[in-house]
Order: C-alpha cells, then sequence, then structure tokens
C-alpha cells in the first residue's frame, strides 16, 4: 500500500437520488492502490449503493467514478475493471464449481487449455479444487462464498468489491473467514472495498474505514483513527463504545485557555479550549472509552482527573476482562472495563456498594453531536 | 398433515362431498367410458362390451393418424408461439414498479372474466375475410400501393392488382390465433412466477463478469426460469391439444382437432365405442406429459431445496 501512488478509485462528489430520497450525497474518497478499504455505516446508510455504482450496477445522479485514472461515466458493469462478490453470493446453481469460475474468462474469448489453467489456479487459491465439479447446491455457504471469490478475482480484477461477505456465515466461520479474506488480499495484492454494518468486521479487516450516515460520509481514517479520535457522537457511538454525557452549559473558565463544561452527570468540568471542536453543529458531548475507567475508593488526588461517585451496578463477565456498571446520580450508568482480578474482588462486593469512577481528562473527548457543517 | 386422525369427524365432514362428487362424476363415468371403449354398437342405443379392441386399432387409421398428428403440431406451434409472447411479458411484469404489478396481472387475467365462447366469436369478428384484421391489412396495403405509385411503380402492381383479404377461418392460421389468444394468460402466469421468484443478483454477477445482455438472457435467466417456461408448456399444451370450441368455430369444419372428432362420435357419428377409445387415448397423452413434466419440476424442486 502506498499513499502516494494514484488512488485506484477515486469517487468525487457522487451523489445518488431515488425519486425524492437521497442515498448518497455528495461523497468523496480516494481508494489506494492494494489497501483494504472498508465501507461501514447501519443499514441504509448507503454503503451498498454506492459500492454498486463503482461496480456500475447503479448510475450516480450526480459526480464521477475514476477507476485507474479513467471516468467510468458510459461505462457499462460489463466493459469496468472491478469484480463483485454479492452478499447473496449470487453462485449460477445450474453450472458447476469450475463452470462459474470459468465463466468470465470464457468471455475474454482465452483458449480453452488456459481457461482450465485459470481455474485451477483460482480455485487452489481458495482451496477448493476439490470440488470443480460439484454443483453449488452440494456446497456450504462458505464453500459457495469462496467460489463467489475464485469466480471474481480469476478475473484480475484491479479492485474486488464485496458486498457484506461475511453476514450470511455463521459467527465461527466469519472469524475464520475475516482472516482468510486478509491473507487473500495479501496475496492478489489487488484492493478490497468492503461493504459492512459490522463495525468489528471493519475494525479487524481494513486499512482504512469510511464511515457513512443516512447518504453522507462522517469520518475516514484509519481504524485506530476512528477509535481513538473519533470526530463526532456518531461515529464515537458506532465504533466500540463509549461512555457519553450530553454538556447542557458552558461557561468562561479562569482564563481564556480554558473552559468550563457543564454535564448533568459530571457536574462541571474544565477543559482546555483548544480542545473544544472547531466546527460542528448540535450540542457537545464528552465521551470516554470504558477500558480508560478506573476504579477507587475516593477521589485520586491529581488535578487533571476526572471523578465521579457512583454506586456498583452489574459486573458483566467477558473471560479476560469484565465490563463494571457504576449506577450514577440521576439514573445515567457508566461503564468501566476492568481486568480480571479487579473483576474479582468487585464480585466480593456487595452491590450498590459506593464506588469512585474517574479518568484523565487527556482520555476524554469532546465531540460535536454531528460533525456535518450543514444538515444531513 | 396427520391432523386428521386426531379429528377424524372434521375430516370426514369435509372429505366426504368432495370425495363423494370425484367419485359419482368424474370416476363412474370414467369407468363408462373405459368400458365403452372396448365395446361395439349391437343397436342405434345399445353398446355391448365385448373387450374388443377394434375401436383402439382404429386409432392406426390414416384419417385418424392425420387427424392426430394435425393437433399435435397445431398445439405444439401454437405452444411455442404463445412461450415466445409470453416471456417477454412476463419479463416486464417482472421487472414492473411493485404498484404496477397488480394492475399489469389484472390486465393478463382479465380476459378470463369473459366467457370462452363469447370470446371466440368476437374473434370471428376479428378474422373474417370482411374481419376487423383484413381491414387493417386492406388499409395497410392501400397505404403501401398509394406509396409505391408515388414512387413511379404505380404501374408494377408489385402488391396485386386489388387487395385480396387473407383466409383466416377454415385455416390452421386461424385456429392457431385463436388457440394463442385463449392460452395466452396461462404461459404468462407461470414465467412471471418463475421470474419474480429469481435472485436478480444472478443476472447483475453475470453482468459483473462481463457477459453481455444477450449472454445473460440466453446463459442465466433463460436457465434459471426454465421452470416456469416448462410448465408454461404443460399448461398450455394439453388444453390447446383437446379443445374443441376455437378449432369448431374458427376451423369451420377444415381444422378438425381430435376433440371435434370425438364430438363428432357421440352426436352425429353414433360411434361412442370408438368416441370412447379416442378420448381415452387423449387422457393417456395428457397423462405422459404431466407426468414428464412433474418429474422435470421434482427435480427441480429438489436442486432449489439442496440449495436452502
Amino acid at each position: 500500500m502506498s499513499e502516494t501512488a494514484p488512488p485506484i478509485i477515486s469517487v468525487q462528489n457522487v451523489t445518488k437520488r431515488f425519486g425524492s430520497f437521497t442515498a448518497l450525497e455528495n461523497i468523496t474518497l480516494d481508494i489506494r492502490p492494494g489497501e483494504i478499504f472498508a465501507l461501514l455505516g447501519p443499514s441504509g446508510c448507503g454503503k451498498s449503493t454506492l459500492l454498486r455504482i463503482i461496480a456500475g450496477l447503479e448510475t450516480a445522479t450526480e459526480g464521477h467514478i475514476m477507476i485507474d485514472g479513467q471516468d467510468m461515466a458510459g461505462i457499462p458493469a460489463n466493459k469496468r475493471p472491478v469484480n463483485m462478490v454479492f452478499q447473496s453470493y449470487a453462485v449460477f446453481p445450474h453450472m458447476s464449481v469450475a463452470d462459474n469460475v470459468a465463466y468470465g474468462l470464457k468471455l475474454e474469448r482465452l483458449p480453452k487449455p488456459e481457461i482450465a489453467a485459470k481455474v485451477e489456479e483460482a480455485l487452489a487459491q481458495v482451496h477448493l479444487s476439490d470440488f470443480a465439479h460439484r454443483k453449488p447446491d452440494q456446497l456450504s455457504g462458505g464453500q459457495r462464498q469462496r467460489v463467489a471469490l475464485a469466480r471474481a478475482l480469476v478475473k484480475r480484477p484491479k479492485v474486488l468489491l464485496l458486498d457484506e461477505p461475511l453476514s450470511a456465515l455463521d459467527a465461527k466461520l466469519r472469524d475464520a473467514m475475516r482472516l482468510e479474506l486478509v491473507k487473500l488480499q495479501e496475496s492478489v495484492g489487488v484492493s478490497f472495498v468492503i461493504v459492512t454494518h459490522d463495525q468489528s468486521e471493519a475494525l479487524a479487516m481494513a486499512d482504512r474505514i469510511a464511515v457513512l450516515e443516512a447518504g453522507r460520509l462522517r469520518q475516514l481514517d484509519t481504524p485506530a483513527g476512528l477509535y481513538k479520535q473519533p470526530v463526532d457522537r456518531f461515529v464515537a457511538d458506532f465504533i466500540g463504545s463509549i461512555n457519553m454525557f450530553a454538556v447542557i452549559g458552558q461557561h468562561d473558565g479562569a482564563t481564556q485557555a480554558e473552559t468550563t463544561l457543564e454535564t448533568a452527570e459530571l457536574g462541571r468540568v474544565r477543559v482546555s479550549s483548544a480542545r473544544l471542536p472547531a466546527s460542528g453543529q448540535g450540542g457537545l458531548v464528552l465521551a470516554v472509552r470504558p477500558e480508560r475507567v478506573k476504579l477507587a475508593d475516593a477521589p485520586p488526588e491529581s488535578a487533571d482527573a476526572i471523578a465521579v461517585a457512583g454506586h456498583l451496578g452489574d459486573v458483566a463477565f467477558q473471560g479476560n476482562s469484565s465490563i463494571a456498571e457504576i449506577l450514577l446520580a440521576g439514573g445515567a450508568s457508566l461503564a468501566a472495563l476492568v481486568s480480571e482480578k479487579e473483576a474479582d474482588r468487585l464480585m466480593q462486593a456487595e452491590s450498590g456498594s459506593p464506588v469512585t469512577a474517574w479518568w484523565r481528562a487527556d482520555d476524554m473527548l469532546i465531540l460535536p453531536e454531528n460533525a456535518l457543517s450543514s444538515g444531513g | 398433515m396427520e391432523s386428521y386422525r386426531r379429528n377424524f369427524r372434521a375430516f370426514l365432514a369435509f372429505f366426504t362431498p368432495s370425495f363423494a362428487w370425484l367419485v359419482l362424476f368424474f370416476f363412474v363415468p370414467l369407468a363408462i367410458i373405459w368400458l365403452y371403449s372396448f365395446g361395439e354398437n349391437e343397436t342405434i342405443t345399445k353398446i355391448r362390451v365385448t373387450w374388443t379392441l377394434d375401436n383402439y386399432r382404429r386409432l392406426l387409421e390414416p384419417e385418424i393418424v392425420s387427424l392426430f398428428w394435425r393437433s399435435v403440431w397445431l398445439s405444439v406451434l401454437s405452444t411455442a408461439i404463445c412461450i415466445v409472447i409470453a416471456y417477454p411479458i412476463a419479463m416486464v411484469i417482472a421487472t414492473a414498479k411493485p404498484k404496477w404489478k397488480p394492475w399489469l396481472l389484472l390486465v393478463i387475467i382479465l380476459p378470463f372474466w369473459t366467457n370462452l365462447l363469447i370470446r371466440t366469436y368476437a374473434l370471428l369478428n376479428i378474422l373474417g375475410t370482411r374481419g376487423r384484421l383484413n381491414d387493417l391489412l386492406h388499409w395497410l396495403w392501400s397505404m403501401g400501393d398509394g406509396a409505391l405509385a408515388a414512387l413511379g411503380l404505380g404501374d408494377l402492381q408489385l402488391l396485386g392488382e386489388r387487395f385480396v383479404p387473407v383466409k383466416f377461418l377454415g385455416e390452421p392460421a386461424g385456429v392457431m390465433i385463436g388457440l394463442i389468444y385463449v392460452y395466452l394468460p396461462f404461459a404468462v402466469l407461470p414465467i412471471y412466477a418463475s421470474l419474480e421468484r429469481l435472485d436478480r443478483s444472478y443476472l447483475e454477477a453475470s453482468l459483473d463478469l462481463g457477459a453481455s445482455q444477450w449472454r445473460t438472457f440466453r446463459q442465466i435467466l433463460l436457465p434459471l426460469s426454465s421452470g416456469g417456461i416448462n410448465t408454461a408448456m404443460v399448461i398450455t399444451f394439453i388444453p390447446m391439444l383437446g379443445s374443441f370450441l376455437i378449432p369448431d368455430l374458427l376451423g369451420r369444419g377444415q381444422v378438425d382437432m381430435i376433440a371435434n372428432v370425438i364430438e363428432r362420435q357421440f352426436k352425429s357419428g353414433n360411434d361412442w365405442p370408438f368416441g370412447s377409445a379416442l378420448s381415452l387415448f387423449l387422457l393417456y397423452v395428457t397423462f405422459i406429459l404431466l407426468a414428464l413434466q412433474s418429474f422435470a419440476a421434482m427435480r427441480q424442486r429438489r436442486r432449489e431445496e439442496a440449495r436452502g
């Protein structure tokens, strides 16, 4: 993957409307050669529509798609140098596995021995060599998916498009396929664009993730970047779990460099003015990840600590760690990730016993409701 | 399915009337026909069952063979044309916007609300030598003739000296038009059902892999809707083969099909045993076709089930 090479796919100001409904609004993003790029968002956010526009199965109402520097306007799906793995896999039920994989090659009028060799190679790549003569109805879901992968990859696309590739598999197979897809991408070297609604899938597989919501691009970053520096409340909430407190009042601090934010749960919190978001709309929220929350019997002495008193609620066991629920005044609650050892201690303690949750001010995010400056 | 064991009386209450109906008005008459087919006319009104095979032997007479042959090719050709016309119609309905579908289906089913006799009489009016279709052809002829005259080719009489009406009635063409018109909805509906069920991503995948629209149609759409085509063929071909009214009215006695000859045996011919043998032969042919069809459907279903 190279950050300076020209993008393999360039999505430029793409808008898609279905009647009065806007499925995508002014999306601009680049996909780099050789990366795994995830389009992530809740269902109905337009991510699949964007994938279908890239594939040529839908036409953008406005904007352009460039693939390898070439404008795709007016070029139909069957002439585009990309291939797609469909959510339902769409493995042709009336053809054998080998015929499915050969389907796209036969259209290129290659000599028969060459087709056979390529099919064999593609099937070996997805570990289906022994299944070449089976019909799709004799395969499991995971095997059918690999047929779809082989069928698309054998065309040597410049980019492979995958629409919810793992959603039809059961949980255990899904985890195995994540790794396998990443390995496959490394071995073939072409960019993968993966559409998914599952943030953990995107975090685990993608080099970069575009978060879409209601047809708009909320944030484009690496998984770590999205997790550590979400631009707004939506992204923070969508990626991983997070505790959030709505800011109900904003006051000037003692100096210019400081601002006091007021929340119902935490009371007044002093923050550095430089950390306030520069743009965005809606109110502000204070947010802290559960793994940053520490528990103590009394508030810490440290000046940059933010502490809140509460009562111990349920402790949910998660194996090597647990999630402790801290009940705050006013009915709110707070989640804290605690170690195995600490969880043991908390489980001994009586439910409802007083506890102080605290975190370092630097670990707390100050986020706008919506980072987009105009309504969406 | 097993609940009838638990509620035997309720089962009887529902089962008895329909079963009695079936026995009285279907199995018993069928058995009588079957017996008659091995019988001989003793007097004008009396038939004696002698277990002769003469009636079946007569099926091999040249006139009867040619009658069967005519019935079969008329039905085969009409079925084929029906499918060719029905497929695009079914495709249009299957790809129409959801709010349009019920209306388009209604248009297809609408002719069923009119009695077959009335529809066939309407066709007489359309297909006659002075009918609407010939009016249209006449108009087209005069337009063509006028155009040729305007081009200075009027003297060559390329389209004939004057318009000669095309004869449809009493000709196989007229009977076929009638058969196609009446049975077209039977062909549209099963094809529509199979296209409606079809996952569109198969077609998109084919395009995505570089296939043209035509190739996608031939190699993906057509094979995957073969179940519907199969059903459409059977449920148009079988009633066509046994149709009586359409060849009777539109064929004017010149284009007889099996059912017309059967009718004649029971009425003017007064040869019930031979009529019975003809009827049963038609029934056997139908059974064989149905068996072939359900065998094909079973294979298709098994394939779909395995696919999950």
